[in-house]
């Protein structure tokens, strides 16, 4: 009987252990919030020690101005303060009725006018298939506008475009105020203008709540696309500062490329992977969880430089002249 | 040989195959016990509450539904001693967060098959127990539409366990009525989970490192287990029965906790196939693997 009670206590205590994780349970109050936010970003975000960033000083900085009588609208701009803090364009506080943002692109030179490209370089004349805008412009250079990376590319349609540009001369991407999307789209588009493999990056994960608990980084390549249309000739990529995230990553692979040149501003960030979490009040956030490296092994957090910095400037804006697309027709007519 | 002379030698051959199988049931049939399936299809309704953090720190709760199918049959070898159950389902949970401002769908399937061992009339008539293992394969997502990277968590589980029932056959008045408790454990196995932060896309791109684990007690418990009444309506058996489900990791530094209640509504019977059916005017003797 003794050894029957000792097996019963031995599997009960076993079947303990799964139960053992204490999972936190915040309360729905203004500090429980608070400190779920907290948390959740110091278990998570990537970068913490790559901007040296003490998140227990801020947490005490900010911790120390809630109060019982604070208002929602009041707590949500304290944590979205908190959240700036990270500078980071993938960090956002997302409520019912406002996002938090940290978008280094609002402080920049807009440096892209759509209106003015559709005007006077395309004349209103231009094919548009799978979101990406198109043309060969008189000059023989062709056009491409890829505004959003969210916006799926679809081989048949690549194939079309690549078709209907390939008499061109030279091709200039234009991603300028792309704020990102998906990265399968990238390796697409990429996997269109490479004649072998290339090595694209690497990619890292949190494998612990620690700030420097990370997985070994795994490198990635990109193959080129077997069967499909490809480009060849020289390219000119087009940026600025709303070139963000995936856009950013798909700027400093085509960088890498040895027929490929990258004209204007630097890049916006955003290189790390971002998730999505949640507080007890039905509040999202979003933040970077997997830092992902260009193919010259660095994060570009903070942005890709263009091999060319140019900005637009106003006396040419206003005579119908894009700075940025001229400088870089004088690239592909010297590459000519 | 045309292809005409192939399927009509492969027809002939089926039907020669066939021949023998009735011939053998038929030889046999004074001999062999005849062994009805007891099948029962149930749809399943109720509450559910999942906790994953891979998607959310935050418990999310709603409406659990459920489909089953099971097949229950003596064994061919030793009938009187063993049984075997086949039970396939499909989990469907839809749930939102305490805030309800976002949704979680979680889809999961499962296949089980288990063997048992039955003591009948234990302690008093018509109270049997049956007690064995099982092998149970388990897959399918949670997702969270309102994520990004981690918008989806895949769940593949195979495992072997421990499976057990108490059957007890009664009447109410002239009802006919079995009651059953039934649970199933999952002892160890195998199961998938990414690392703690790591993305499916990383995933996509090729690394599976770390990806699956050996489960045990430690880092792992689940358990099915259901209450239920059979009543046996002529040759037709409805059930109405309380189930409930209970699936917990830790692996990873990642925590789930699903848990579910049902109220299950049933209806099956004992089935014999065609041979047998005919071996039944022989008066063969009928083992039934839960019903007295």
């Amino acid at each position: 009987m003794k050894r029957l009670v000792n097996i019963l206590i031995l599997v009960i205590s076993l079947l303990q252990l799964p139960g053992c994780h204490e999972q936190p349970d915040w309360k729905n109050d203004p500090y429980g919030n608070f400190d779920a936010l907290w948390t959740i970003l110091d278990e998570h975000y990537c970068f913490f020690a790559y901007k040296n960033v003490d998140w227990q000083e801020v947490r005490n900085r900010y911790r120390s101005k809630i109060h019982k009588d604070i208002t929602t609208h009041e707590l949500f701009d304290l944590c979205s303060d908190m959240l700036k803090e990270l500078q980071d364009g993938h960090t956002n506080l997302i409520s019912s009725f406002d996002v938090s943002r940290y978008w280094i692109w609002e402080k920049y030179p807009i440096n892209y006018d759509e209106r003015l490209i559709d005007e006077h370089y395309l004349h209103f004349d231009y094919r548009k298939a799978s979101g990406i805008k198109y043309q060969i412009l008189s000059n023989h250079f062709a056009y491409m506008y890829y505004g959003d990376f969210s916006t799926g590319i679809g081989d048949g349609n690549l194939d079309v475009i690549l078709n209907d540009i390939a008499p061109s001369d030279g091709l200039i991407i234009d991603v300028r105020n792309n704020g990102g999307g998906y990265l399968t789209n990238v390796e697409t588009l990429v996997a269109r203008f490479i004649d072998q493999r290339i090595y694209a990056g690497s990619i890292q994960h949190k494998n612990g709540t620690g700030h420097n608990d990370f997985s070994e980084p795994f490198d990635y390549h990109i193959d080129p696309a077997k069967g499909r249309v490809h480009y060849n000739k020289p390219i000119v990529v087009l940026t600025n500062r709303g070139s963000f995230s995936a856009t950013n990553n798909f700027v400093s692979i085509m960088k890498s490329l040895p027929n490929v040149t990258v004209v204007g501003d630097v890049t916006g960030g955003g290189c790390g992977l971002p998730f999505n979490s949640e507080l007890p009040n039905g509040w999202s956030v979003r933040f970077s969880a997997a830092p992902i490296t260009g193919p010259d092994g660095k994060l570009t957090e903070f942005g890709v430089e263009p091999d060319v910095k140019v900005d637009m400037a106003p006396n040419d804006i206003s005579n119908g002249h894009d700075t940025i697309l001229d400088y870089a027709f004088e690239i592909l007519k010297q590459a000519k | 040989m045309t292809s005409k002379v192939y399927i009509r030698l492969l027809f002939c051959m089926l039907l020669w195959a066939w021949g023998c199988q009735c011939a053998m049931a038929q030889d046999n049939s004074d001999e062999k016990p005849l062994r009805p399936v007891a099948t029962m299809f149930s749809a399943q309704y109720g509450h559910a509450s999942i906790l994953d953090s891979y998607l959310s720190p935050v418990k999310y709760g709603g409406k659990a539904m459920a489909l089953n199918y099971e097949a229950q049959q003596a064994t061919g070898f030793a009938p009187q001693q063993w049984t075997r159950q086949l039970s396939l389902g499909v989990d469907y949970d839809y749930t939102h967060n305490k805030a309800g401002n976002h949704s979680m769908h979680a889809l999961l399937i499962n296949a089980q098959w288990g063997l048992m061992h039955k003591w009948n009339h234990v302690f008093t008539r018509g109270l049997q127990f049956q007690l064995g293992g099982n092998t149970q394969l388990r897959g399918g997502a949670l997702y969270n539409a309102y994520n990004s990277n981690n918008v989806v968590s895949a769940r593949i589980f195979w495992n072997v366990g421990l499976m057990g029932q108490a059957i007890f056959n009664t009447h109410i008045k002239r009802l006919p009525i079995t009651l059953r408790y039934q649970a199933s454990m999952p002892v160890a196995g195998v199961f998938f989970s990414p690392d703690y932060d790591e993305a499916y896309y990383e995933i996509y791109l090729g690394n599976h490192d770390n990806l699956a684990h050996f489960g045990w007690w430690g880092n792992r418990f689940d358990l099915d287990h259901m209450l239920s009444a059979d009543l046996h309506l002529g040759n037709t058996i409805l059930r109405i029965a309380y189930r409930n489900r209970i699936s917990s990791s830790w692996i990873n530094h990642i925590s789930t906790r699903d848990m579910a209640h049902y109220l299950v509504i049933g209806i099956g019977g004992e089935f014999l196939n065609i041979g047998a059916k005919r071996n039944k005017k022989l008066n063969n003797n009928i083992i039934s693997s839960i019903y007295q």
